[in-house]
């Protein structure tokens, strides 16, 4: 169902909004603004803006993202369609992390409930158990039971040993990119490329936050990060973790990586430019010759970027920030 | 029988003081099923934090009943009141503090459970370490040349860790393994001002290190060794006791309040249930909202009225069209057994053809002609006599499903696989083979129309009338189906496809694709792709669906095939080999392959003709009610 799938990729392309329409929305007025979300297909959103919707932004985002993803996996059967679930596993990885957040902050059921993403049939842990925990031990034990078991392992391991919050989400992220990792080297679909643009981003922003913002030593934040990567193999991570400032990180990364940096200076520069970066090579991936499975997955990101880019643009008027201010933040300015 | 029962939407209306005692009388009463976001429509949320703190206790209450022994439901009284809000916070504070004392023993469990568990570990580490021409006290001593921990992590991180070592200058030797741990020796260069922690920071601690505690002696005295892990076993069994003892303890203290506890959060649990979904609040009033069968509704009137004269008020209407309305079904006592052949994939809706009675006599009909033989269904029917336990609700299946076996094995002639014992109603599955495949695609476009037919009735019940004529699992699909099937024939017969088949086909095809192109979203683009995907799709599973009962046939001379092979083998042994192979293998045919035909009859009713007809989406009917034992 390869055909199946290609066409629907393309069919879905034109849900992605080009920069300059969603820039235009920082200046729509008010009232024209549920409107022209309507049009968009995102009704979901729309709703949501005229606020008789109580699920958070973030959820109905999420809920817009996966029923993309339910009519994606339609065709798709075997290890594909398990990659493609492991992607949106990510949301119940993040619905893991409040739980745990929840339990340290003695928060109730009813108010962890809230800050829960709803998965609805995507999801495979029972909250509804799992909030009633009455401390992190007994929830990571509870986790242990789950699907989850791979992931949470370590984690309790190492929470137990040090009581450190930063310790559980750091162990959490890095054996989801793990096992992603190894899910799409084993599937051999040419996801080469949007993985190296994903993996390695996110390896060198850890790098970056483990390093120089949180003063890790090289030796622990070169155990943190996914030393099976792409462009940033083992061995130069190995040298990066041991050099003094960021200038001197960039410095050492191979040329596919430097190119998009060059000049940056700030964490959150980098992270903004290796973003955008593999945003461009994903619409060109999008745009034709590869494989249906790598063009499903193109789709997936750019939509995820784009709604979050709305996100940014639809609470930021909320909020009544300064028109430049949301922006920035959307990556507009 | 074929549908669900009549359903009315009621809301009763009542002091909000008084709300507890009407949802215990609702749940005693038993045929009110709370539904409906009644707090958005009609006015505030009523009982949220009476639920919050239901749900909470009752969580509290489960885990303490998991952890030290169950212990039974006291009797509820007939006149026994629901606690209130603030009886059941103390009930919950109550039980948090009984499973803080609880938790402390069972995380201490867990605690002494791994420390065992790595002793039995340690035994055999030390007796390696012992023979190691190393002397592990010297390699740990402080003023060494070398930073040097002996410990364990998880086999699974070593690599990774070795890797991080390296960064910070560290080696890292593994010398043992047991299970999924391994025991290592790691070691740096050691600085004078302690850099080489502040080197690794928590890296041991992230790769889930534990320093595994090294006898000074060991060296010198290997029984040391063996001493020390003796009297740690001494300790930990101490552990164990006393916190049997401490578990015991709690356990008698508590216990009779615990019987109480267990009836308070029995009566306070349909209040709580109710606030969930049908309970909201309009000044000093309480609203229930929910689902009541039509006849059941003059006596919860009659039971209101006699408890709260006067001060209730119920107000019942019909469900409106497009209300998701849950399903009361109900069945003869001698349907029951069979119910979850349905239940298996999914309730009908209210309204929907209930297919458990054809789905009964389908599932029989096609298990018997898989499975046709007098003996192995007589056997399979004795079997099934007595089965017990929790396979007892399966024991009626199986006698069924047996006796559909020993039916056909008449209609076969066939008694454990011996085919000349009796004369056949008909004939042999071998005999003519043809004859048989036909006859299971006959009965496969049978089946396929049926099921069409009652999806097309589902939709009209539904009151999707342009569905039902229109899509392809309605009247057009039906059409496109058999008229196909028609042309197709008359090309088998020669004498070609058909001017009238041809004609139909088209005009389903057309209705059906444009009827799917317009009811998808998207740009007319998409619509197109849609259409002719879908259109395409249904037309490949309508024939690949029939063709499918093609192993009704395939099952039916398998069974004999097996018999004959059965036969071949035993023909070879001795005389006693010669029974011995006829017993074991008439064993092997009914347990295995009656196993094997029990799963395709199922999963020729389940996706051959469930998913066509039948989502499986509807809403049970769950009403209030007491819980008055464990059971």
């Amino acid at each position: 169902m390869d055909v199946y799938l290609d066409t629907r990729v393309s069919l879905f392309k034109s849900r992605l909004w080009p920069a300059a329409e969603v820039a235009d929305l920082i200046d729509a007025a008010d009232d024209a603004l549920p409107a022209r979300l309507e049009r968009r297909g995102l009704g979901l959103l729309a709703r949501g803006y005229a606020d008789d919707d109580p699920r958070s932004l973030e959820a109905r985002i999420v809920a817009i993202l996966l029923d993309d993803t339910r009519v994606l996996l339609r065709p798709l059967a075997g290890a594909a369609r398990q990659f493609m679930l492991y992607w949106i596993e990510r949301f119940e990885v993040s619905n893991v992390k409040s739980l745990i957040r929840a339990r340290m902050a003695g928060d109730s059921a009813a108010a962890t409930a809230a800050r829960l993403l709803d998965l609805g049939d995507f999801a495979r842990l029972d909250t509804e158990a799992l909030m009633r925990a009455e401390d992190v031990a007994e929830l990571l034990r509870r986790l242990e039971r789950t699907t989850y078991a791979e992931i949470v392992r370590n984690a309790r391991l190492a929470f137990e040993e040090s009581q450190d919050p930063f310790i559980l989400d750091a162990t959490l992220d890095r054996a989801y990119y793990d096992g992603l990792i190894r899910r799409a080297r084993a599937l051999d679909a040419g996801l080469d490329g949007l993985m190296a643009d994903l993996i390695d981003r996110i390896n060198l922003v850890w790098l970056l936050r483990y390093r120089f913002n949180y003063g890790l030593p090289p030796a622990q934040v070169y155990y943190l990060l996914l030393t099976s990567g792409y462009r940033l193999s083992p061995s130069l991570l190995r040298v990066l973790v041991g050099r003094d400032d960021i200038a001197a990180v960039l410095a050492g990364l191979p040329e596919a990586l430097a190119r998009p940096l060059a000049g940056a200076g700030t964490i959150a520069e980098i992270a903004a430019r290796l973003e955008r970066h593999a945003f461009d090579r994903a619409f060109k991936i999008l745009a034709g010759g590869s494989q249906a499975l790598v063009r499903a997955m193109a789709y997936l990101i750019l939509r995820e970027a784009g709604l979050r880019d709305l996100r940014g643009i639809l609470r930021g008027r909320r909020l009544g920030l300064p028109v430049d201010d949301i922006r920035l933040a959307a990556g507009v300015a | 029988m074929f549908r669900a029962r009549p359903m009315l939407k009621v809301e009763l209306l009542c002091l909000a003081s008084e709300a507890q005692e009407v949802a215990l009388l609702l749940a005693r009463h038993g045929s009110f099923g709370p539904a409906g976001t009644a707090g958005r429509e009609t006015g505030r949320r009523l009982g949220e934090g009476y639920r919050e703190l239901y749900l909470e206790a009752a969580a509290r209450l489960d885990k303490i009943l998991e952890y030290c022994g169950d212990n039974e439901l006291a009797p509820i009284p007939d006149d026994a009141v629901a606690p209130n809000e603030r009886e059941l916070a103390a009930i919950n504070a109550q039980l948090s503090e009984i499973w803080q004392a609880c938790s402390v023993c069972y995380e201490r469990e867990l605690r002494v459970a791994e420390e065992k568990q790595r002793l039995a570990m340690l035994r055999e580490t030390y007796a390696r370490l012992s023979v190691l021409a190393v002397d592990p006290t010297r390699l740990l001593r402080r003023d060494g040349l070398l930073d040097t921990r002996v410990g364990q992590i998880p086999a699974t991180n070593l690599k990774r860790l070795a890797d991080a070592l390296s960064v910070a200058g560290y080696l890292i030797k593994e010398f043992d393994r047991a299970g999924d741990q391994a025991f290592v020796v790691v070691a740096g260069p050691r600085r004078a001002d302690g850099e080489g922690r502040h080197r690794l920071g928590g890296l041991l601690t992230q790769a889930g290190w534990r320093d595994l505690p090294i006898p000074p002696e060991l060296r010198t005295d290997p029984s040391v060794a063996a001493r020390y892990i003796e009297d740690e076993e001494h300790r930990l069994e101490a552990q164990v006791a006393v916190h049997c003892e401490l578990r015991q303890r709690n356990w008698r203290q508590f216990a009779d309040w615990l019987r109480q506890g267990r009836v308070a959060l029995a009566l306070a649990r349909p209040l709580a249930e109710a606030s969930e979904l049908g309970l909201s609040g309009k000044g000093r009033l309480a609203v229930f909202t929910g689902w009541v069968p039509r006849s059941a509704l003059a006596g919860l009137r009659a039971a209101l009225e006699a408890r709260f004269h006067g001060r209730c008020v119920v107000q019942a209407r019909a469900p409106e069209a497009g209300e998701r309305v849950p399903s009361l079904l109900t069945y003869p006592a001698w349907l029951r057994p069979f119910t979850g052949l349905v239940r298996g994939y999914g309730v009908p809706r209210y309204g929907e053809f209930d297919p458990t009675l054809p789905v009964t006599l389908g599932y029989l009909l096609l298990f018997g002609a898989m499975f046709g033989d007098v003996g192995h269904g007589t056997v399979l029917a004795a079997g099934g006599m007595l089965l017990h336990g929790r396979l007892a609700g399966l024991r009626w299946v199986v006698v069924a499903a047996g006796l559909a076996s020993a039916g056909f094995g008449l209609v076969y002639g066939s008694v454990f696989g011996y085919e000349d014992w009796i004369t056949p109603l008909w004939q042999s599955p071998l005999h003519d083979p043809a004859r048989l495949l036909e006859l299971a695609v006959l009965f496969g476009v049978a089946f396929i129309a049926a099921t069409l037919l009652i999806n097309l009735y589902n939709r009209l019940a539904a009151g999707r009338p342009a569905d039902a004529l229109l899509g392809g699992g309605g009247l057009a699909g039906l059409l496109l189906y058999l008229a196909l099937l028609a042309g197709l024939w008359g090309l088998a017969e020669g004498g070609g496809f058909g001017v009238l088949p041809a004609l139909f086909a088209a005009v389903a095809w057309a209705a059906m694709t444009a009827w799917i192109g317009l009811e998808s979203a998207g740009t007319s683009g998409e619509r197109l792709v849609v259409a002719l995907v879908e259109g395409l799709e249904t037309v490949i599973g309508l024939f690949a669906n029939t063709l499918s009962f093609l192993r009704v046939a395939a099952f039916g001379l398998n069974h004999v095939a097996l018999a004959l092979a059965v036969f071949a083998i035993a023909d070879g042994m001795g005389s006693v080999g010669h029974g011995v192979t006829l017993a074991l293998g008439n064993v092997v045919i009914i347990v295995l392959e009656g196993a094997i035909v029990a799963i395709q009859a199922l999963r020729l009713m389940y996706y051959e003709g469930f998913s066509r007809f039948f989502a499986g989406d509807g809403i049970e009917f769950r009403p209030l009610q007491l819980v008055t034992s464990d059971k």
